[in-house]
């Protein structure tokens, strides 16, 4: 009770400060009202939101890394389970549904503000509802940049990357709610772990001095087995995993998870397989196990040299969106790397 | 004379669908020489030992020439389930589609696939298997408390059809991903990029039996085209008869339906043309539908894949593209008819 009244006192001394230090003031306390320019559409603040409904794993995690846990009324959009360092606080928000819920069963939270990790659950054809629709009952909503900024979520299935995602992006994200909610050290505090950690992994594999050309794919799922699989295009968060460690993607499609036939796939003969582990049971495919299995049976797939030499990653597929886990699959994709032995 | 001239059309006709498979083998985004083809083919059948890269080998055993077996059998099992439905219904818009086979099918699939039936334990292709019977079964009783009206059918299949579609509607609009959607997307306009020698294995004595029982009553169906009166005075058990063709056709359509998605306008178009070639006759119809069809569908195949470069297009695309015309013509020609 007593953190918000000191930061509300904060910011009454910061305001005018911050007025004359813009830009520089990276730390500092935000200045409400607070106007933002989110996915083409602007949004304003007066104040910190006190309740949140956040959709979407990714953005509820950030919220949860920076220490807000207790202002999330509601979540939804889950794809593995929460991360252990946030169980205990995930415990006491209720989960309103795991995949989609209704605009209603957010609306009856009483949100301040709805995040969305994705554009099509809010946003112009927004599943939950549109933005409009939450503006009008007075809600504001924020949808993660990174779904946005360089993406076209009008074309593709899951839509198209013009851009590159990069960390930059997700920190960009995090920076932008720990404004929103004005808790800028808690901010730089991910920020800069996030960094680290990055320089760290791709330090690890500069050091191996790789083959120039090793190559990869990254198969998300498939809607059945045999069929051709979900796989990452050229500029998603596993596109940008390869690029930082210098391993090329084997996949040209710049959709964000195109669906690409074995016989394409495997005559690329990628050096490395990475797969991606889930607790989703949607299809058999999302089982990891199953996709090992695919493999190393299937009559053209089981000669592909990363089969056959055993480089195949399992990585978590929350590591594969551009999330504050894309650097753990960093770190899984550099270790793993390290040990297979690619060297000039 | 005719036993000549049919014997030609026969040869003719197996080298059509040989060169069609050859094609398709070779045919893909990475095209595959054809010497490589039938070193491969050579291989496998005939124990030959030609030195090949096992990735490309296998990608025109496994993956090309399983596909193009099972698009022809699939070619011709729609095409034959169109004629049985034909002339059994006195209807030249008559379809395995009309029934509401199909819609079923989509049901079976998108209930296993987004409402999780089965808990993983049950297949897509089983789910689309279980739902294409059962929309058939809701039809067939549907038509029957009707009354014997030859038109019942074609309006309890419209009233199936739009009962199933609107169930798969219901399922997807509850629960899907835009993943999801899509993969079931693919599903529902027919996709043959998972076939493997497995489906051949049962899609080659679907398509088989078909063919043979339709032969069988080839001039059973030949009467049908005059009524069912006049194939009662021919002395043909008329109930049994037609609730025996049109089991074979719901079962062949439900098992292809079940391996690849649903595939239109096959079953439709392919009489149709056939009979332009070879006439009304059902002993010549059988054969060249089911040949017409194989064909038609492995071309089909071959088309989805290469006509947008890096990318699959669902084959039902690329049939409606070609069935839609058709039909419309189809339709005002018996208009002018009449």
């Amino acid at each position: 009770m007593v953190r918000p009244s000191i930061f509300l006192a904060a910011a009454a001394v910061a305001v005018p400060l911050a007025m004359t230090a813009a830009g520089a003031a990276q730390a500092a306390d935000t200045s409400y009202p607070l106007s933002l320019d989110n996915c083409g559409r602007e949004i304003s603040f007066d104040s910190p939101p006190q309740r949140v409904v956040s959709l979407g794993q990714a953005g509820t995690e950030m919220l949860y890394a920076l220490g807000l846990g207790d202002k999330v009324v509601g979540t939804a959009v889950w794809f593995n389970p929460v991360l252990d360092r946030f169980e205990k606080i995930n415990q006491q928000v209720e989960r309103l549904a795991d995949n989609d819920p209704s605009f209603e069963s957010v609306v009856a939270k009483r949100p301040e503000l709805v995040t969305s990790q994705f554009e099509w659950h809010v946003g112009p054809q927004g599943i939950v509802g549109t933005r409009e629709q939450f503006a009008e009952l007075g809600i504001s909503t924020y949808i993660l940049p990174t779904d946005c900024v360089g993406k076209d979520n009008t074309t593709g299935g899951d839509g198209t990357r013009n851009v590159q995602v990069t960390t930059d992006l997700i920190h960009r994200t995090v920076g932008e709610l720990a404004r929103i909610f004005d808790v800028p050290e808690a901010g730089d505090e991910v920020i800069a772990d996030l960094k680290t950690r990055e320089r760290d992994a791709r330090q690890q594999v500069e050091r191996i001095e790789l083959d120039q050309d090793v190559s990869a794919v990254v198969w998300f799922s498939s809607a059945e087995m045999d069929i051709d699989p979900y796989v990452a295009g050229q500029n998603g968060a596993p596109a940008y995993m390869l690029k930082q460690l210098g391993i090329r993607n084997v996949i040209d499609s710049n959709e964000e998870w195109p669906t690409v036939g074995w016989e394409t796939i495997a005559q690329k003969n990628p050096t490395i397989i990475v797969i991606a582990r889930m607790d989703r049971r949607r299809f058999p495919a999302d089982d990891y196990k199953r996709k090992l299995e695919f493999l190393k049976t299937d009559p053209v797939t089981r000669h592909m040299d990363a089969v056959q030499q055993d480089r195949i990653v399992i990585m978590d597929a929350h590591a594969m969106q551009p999330t504050l886990r894309l650097v753990n699959g960093l770190e899984t994709l550099a270790d793993a790397v390290e040990s297979y032995e690619l060297s000039k | 004379m005719a036993v000549a001239r049919g014997a030609g059309y026969g040869t003719l006709a197996l080298l059509l669908l040989v060169v069609t498979f050859a094609l398709g083998a070779s045919i893909g985004e990475t095209p595959i020489p054809v010497t490589v083809v039938g070193q491969t083919v050579a291989n496998h059948l005939f124990g030959a030992s030609y030195e090949l890269d096992p990735i490309e080998a296998g990608i025109v055993w496994n993956y090309r020439l399983s596909r193009a077996v099972v698009a022809a059998c699939c070619g011709a099992a729609l095409a034959l389930s169109g004629v049985i439905l034909q002339a059994l219904l006195r209807n030249a818009l008559a379809d395995p589609y009309i029934l509401g086979i199909s819609a079923g099918a989509s049901t079976g699939a998108v209930s296993v696939a987004i409402l999780g039936i089965g808990g993983g334990a049950i297949s897509l292709s089983f789910g689309a298997f279980v739902g294409s019977l059962a929309a058939f079964a809701f039809v067939a009783l549907l038509a029957r408390g009707a009354g014997r009206g030859k038109g019942q059918i074609i309006l309890a299949g419209v009233a199936g059809s739009q009962l199933f579609n609107a169930l798969t509607s219901f399922i997807v609009t509850k629960s899907a991903s835009a993943e999801q959607v899509r993969g079931i997307m693919f599903w529902l306009l027919g996709n043959l990029s998972g076939v493997r020698w497995p489906d051949g294995a049962l899609a080659l004595p679907a398509a088989a039996i078909g063919t043979c029982v339709c032969l069988w009553y080839a001039r059973a169906l030949d009467a049908f085209t005059f009524g069912t009166d006049s194939a009662a005075s021919l002395g043909i058990a008329v109930w049994r008869v037609q609730a025996l063709l049109i089991a074979a056709a719901a079962l062949m359509t439900a098992v292809m339906v079940s391996i690849v998605g649903s595939i239109g306008f096959v079953g439709l178009v392919i009489p149709h043309a056939a009979r332009l070639v070879v006439g009304v006759r059902h002993s010549r119809l059988i054969p060249a539908s089911a040949l017409v069809g194989a064909v038609f569908l492995v071309v089909s195949d071959v088309v989805s894949r290469t006509v947008i470069s890096g990318q699959v297009l669902p084959i039902g695309v690329v049939t409606a593209l070609v069935g839609a015309p058709a039909f419309a013509f189809i339709l005002v020609q018996g208009q002018r008819k009449s």
